[in-house]
């Protein structure tokens, strides 16, 4: 009990250092911006101690990745955190770790490998273009490449996130840097979905937030909006996503504090309800905003269009079909 | 009952206390009890009575009760654990879930010494059933509004109303009643709680058929019924504040084993559809995939929600009004649950095996029994209101300008 406790008052200590070095990002370019983020000592969480790192488990990125996603952090968080630990023993690990190579990994497709040399098409990276490292699948886990060696070939952005926009990037027998065996590479993916769940549950309480700011100053038929029953209820529901959000990863927490086996299953169905219930709070607070919420100016449509490049990048669908697939093996 | 029954070793926690549970539920669960199987018989009043007082002696009802009054003065945490084995197994509901849920506790709290020692032990051995006397017809969601009055005579206190929705009064001994001691305009001041004996002349019960076909809530009307002093449960004007209090840990307490019943009901769903051919085609086609992936995330939250429960309680935390969201949450997880599996496996060809109509007649009942859900305990609709106005902190401005 008492370890829960102080696990918690421990992650607590870095909500704050992560909302304020993610509001001083704002302004800055990609490259400063992870300059920011390591001298703050939020780029190493998951990286072991050798590469500058602190060594710490996934639930201590948590509120790390809950900040990114409330202020729109506009750079790839998610992946240098799992980089920084992935190749920590590495010359990699701690160029990452300090923020002086920006390192990014490409969610979709894979390559085939030849003559120890990789080729293909792979897609679903954010911020490739700013981007030193790239990390892609291969048939057997997983290489590490230089974005400016030769073969590498970069499409431009297509997707909807504004912050850190997807890449296609084409390989053309280009040489890897270092490799990530395949369960490496499973385990990363795995964790990324718990930090996707974190950065999406950002999102839903800023955009709740917002909402709750619209409906309580602006008045119709001389009433300010709040008072309204039908948009207290649509308010009470972005809430209820909110906290199942939080207790999902909560939960995880917990399990994984205890060593328990059930932790890898808690952080997949915590990206799940994220996406389904914090997507839907997102949208709900949009609809609140009336014709603002349509606008180019108000933000709930920027966290709208990261949530939903999270969905895609974490293969949302794919995971439901295995969840089904896992409780149709477990009652065979 | 078998002599073992009675018997839980001294000092059992934790996983240790598991154990025991599992051994026990092993070695006494009567046959047809168990609704995942085809076998399953739904128990009558007498037969839930002897279980469940059977495992109040084995140690699995009346947990975190004091000793002193019938109880094996364990935590929370065992509480938790007895809830996942016997939700797992899916078990009956109990037939005193407001006795041992919401009358006990609130005794616990606010009564004498002297009630305790004379309405919990009876309690614990299923000698007495309780019902919750609240609901009026006029005063369902807003409570505030009821009628029912207890006026002091003398050394006894005469009550006249009358309640509805009381579940489980056709089989009560006792009801946890509220009454009006003072004017209707206080509101939720003046309102008093009674142990009233069910049988007390001037009590009648008339049962409500309800929309599943059971009959298992009533109207209570209640004519110039006599209640001694000594069934008053704390004082006339502090009664309710009491019971406000305990109702929201309760809240979160209460049936704690839900997440766990409802993995059973989805594992029972799945098993079932594989033993018919039409219906294994379906459920692998992957046009239920979604919906079963939502259900098993579902019962994650739920989880998430319970959990933690116990270790904020036994931390001297608040669980302040969390209960709203849980209470929301798996009532309405278990109706889109109860939908699947009645489309499911209402496509199931006629001449379907046994098992498979053992489990259509198992998740219809569920189905319809789900519609109550939403409604007990706090619509739906109260608990977006409490989520708004106590948790979220939402104005309660009205209109402007005098209107």
């Amino acid at each position: 009990m008492s370890a829960t406790m102080e696990h918690r008052d421990g992650i607590a200590a870095f909500a704050e250092t992560a909302r304020q070095a993610v509001a001083s990002c704002a302004a800055k370019p990609v490259r400063d911006r992870a300059s920011q983020l390591a001298g703050d000592g939020l780029l190493g969480i998951l990286a072991p101690e050798s590469a500058g790192g602190l060594d710490l488990g996934l639930d201590f990125a948590v509120p790390v990745m809950e900040a990114a996603g409330a202020g729109l952090l506009g750079f790839p968080l998610a992946e240098t955190l799992l980089l920084g630990a992935a190749f920590g023993a590495t010359p990699f690990g701690p160029a990452i770790v300090l923020g002086e190579r920006v390192a990014t990994i490409a969610w979709a497709g894979r390559v085939r490998t030849a003559s120890g040399r990789v080729s293909g098409t792979v897609g679903r990276a954010p911020l490739a273009d700013q981007a030193d490292l790239l990390l892609v699948a291969t048939e057997t886990g997983a290489v590490l490449v230089a974005r400016d060696a030769p073969g590498v070939t970069l499409q431009p952005a297509i997707g909807l996130d504004l912050e850190a926009p997807e890449h296609e990037v084409v390989l053309d027998a280009v040489a890897p840097l270092a490799t990530l065996d395949a369960a490496r590479f499973a385990t990363l993916r795995e964790d990324a979905l718990l930090l996707r769940a974190a950065e999406i549950g950002g999102s839903a309480q800023r955009c709740l937030a917002l909402a709750l700011e619209h409906v309580s100053t602006r008045e119709q038929f001389g009433r300010t909006l709040v008072s309204f029953q039908a948009l207290r209820h649509a308010l009470a529901r972005q809430k209820l996503a909110v906290e199942h959000i939080g207790a999902a990863l909560e939960r995880h927490a917990a399990l994984a504090a205890s060593g328990a086996g059930e932790a890898r299953h808690a952080a997949r169905t915590a990206y799940a309800a994220a996406t389904r219930f914090g997507i839907a709070a997102i949208e709900s607070a949009l609809q609140l905003h009336g014709g603002m919420g349509f606008t180019w100016e108000v933000d709930v449509h920027r966290h709208l269009r990261r949530a939903r490049t999270a969905e895609a990048q974490g293969d949302a669908a794919g995971l439901h079909r295995r969840l089904a697939q896992d409780l149709l093996t477990a009652n065979a | 009952m078998d002599q073992d029954q009675a018997f839980l070793p001294p000092g059992l926690a934790g996983e240790e206390y598991r154990a025991h549970v599992r051994a026990w539920l092993a070695a006494h669960v009567p046959a047809g009890f168990l609704a995942d199987q085809a076998d399953h018989q739904a128990p009558d009043l007498d037969a839930c009575r002897a279980w469940e007082a059977a495992m109040h002696r084995g140690g699995l009802a009346g947990i975190t009760w004091p000793q002193a009054y019938g109880g094996h003065g364990l935590t929370l945490r065992e509480h938790l654990i007895a809830n996942q084995e016997i939700g797992r197994l899916a078990l009956p509901e109990s037939v005193n879930s407001l006795g041992k849920e919401l009358a006990g506790p609130i005794i616990l709290a606010i009564g004498s010494e002297e009630q305790k020692r004379r309405y919990l032990p009876p309690l614990l051995e299923m000698r007495e059933i309780w019902c919750q006397g609240f609901s009026e017809p006029n005063a369902g969601s807003d409570l505030a509004g009821l009628r029912t009055r207890a006026t002091r005579d003398g050394s006894v206190w005469r009550v006249n109303g009358r309640k509805i929705w009381t579940s489980g009064a056709p089989n009560a001994q006792r009801c946890l009643l509220l009454a009006r001691t003072g004017p209707i305009e206080d509101r939720h001041r003046g309102l008093a709680l009674f142990a009233m004996r069910m049988d007390a002349p001037g009590v009648t019960v008339r049962p409500l058929r309800q929309m599943d076909g059971r009959e298992h809530f009533a109207e209570v009307f209640i004519d110039d019924v006599v209640i001694e002093a000594d069934d008053a449960l704390g004082a006339p004007d502090q009664g309710w504040s009491a019971a406000v209090r305990v109702l929201a840990i309760e809240r979160a307490t209460n049936r704690m084993y839900r997440a766990w019943r409802f993995e059973n009901e989805l594992h029972h769903l799945v098993r079932a559809c594989r033993l018919d051919a039409t219906l294994a085609a379906l459920i692998e086609s992957g046009t239920y995939h979604r919906r079963l992936a939502e259900t098993v995330v579902d019962i994650d939250i739920i989880k998430a929600y319970v959990e933690p429960v116990v270790e904020r309680l036994m931390a001297g935390e608040s669980i302040g009004d969390r209960g709203s969201l849980m209470k929301l949450h798996w009532s309405e997880a278990h109706q889109r649950f109860a939908a699947l599996a009645l489309e499911l496996l209402e496509q199931a060809p006629p001449g379907a095996a046994p098992e498979v109509q053992a489990a259509r007649a198992r998740f219809q009942r569920l189905y319809l029994a789900a519609r109550a859900e939403t409604i007990y305990a706090g619509t739906t609709e109260i608990q977006l209101g409490i989520i708004g106005d106590r948790i979220l902190g939402l104005p309660r401005e009205r209109a402007r300008g005098g209107r």
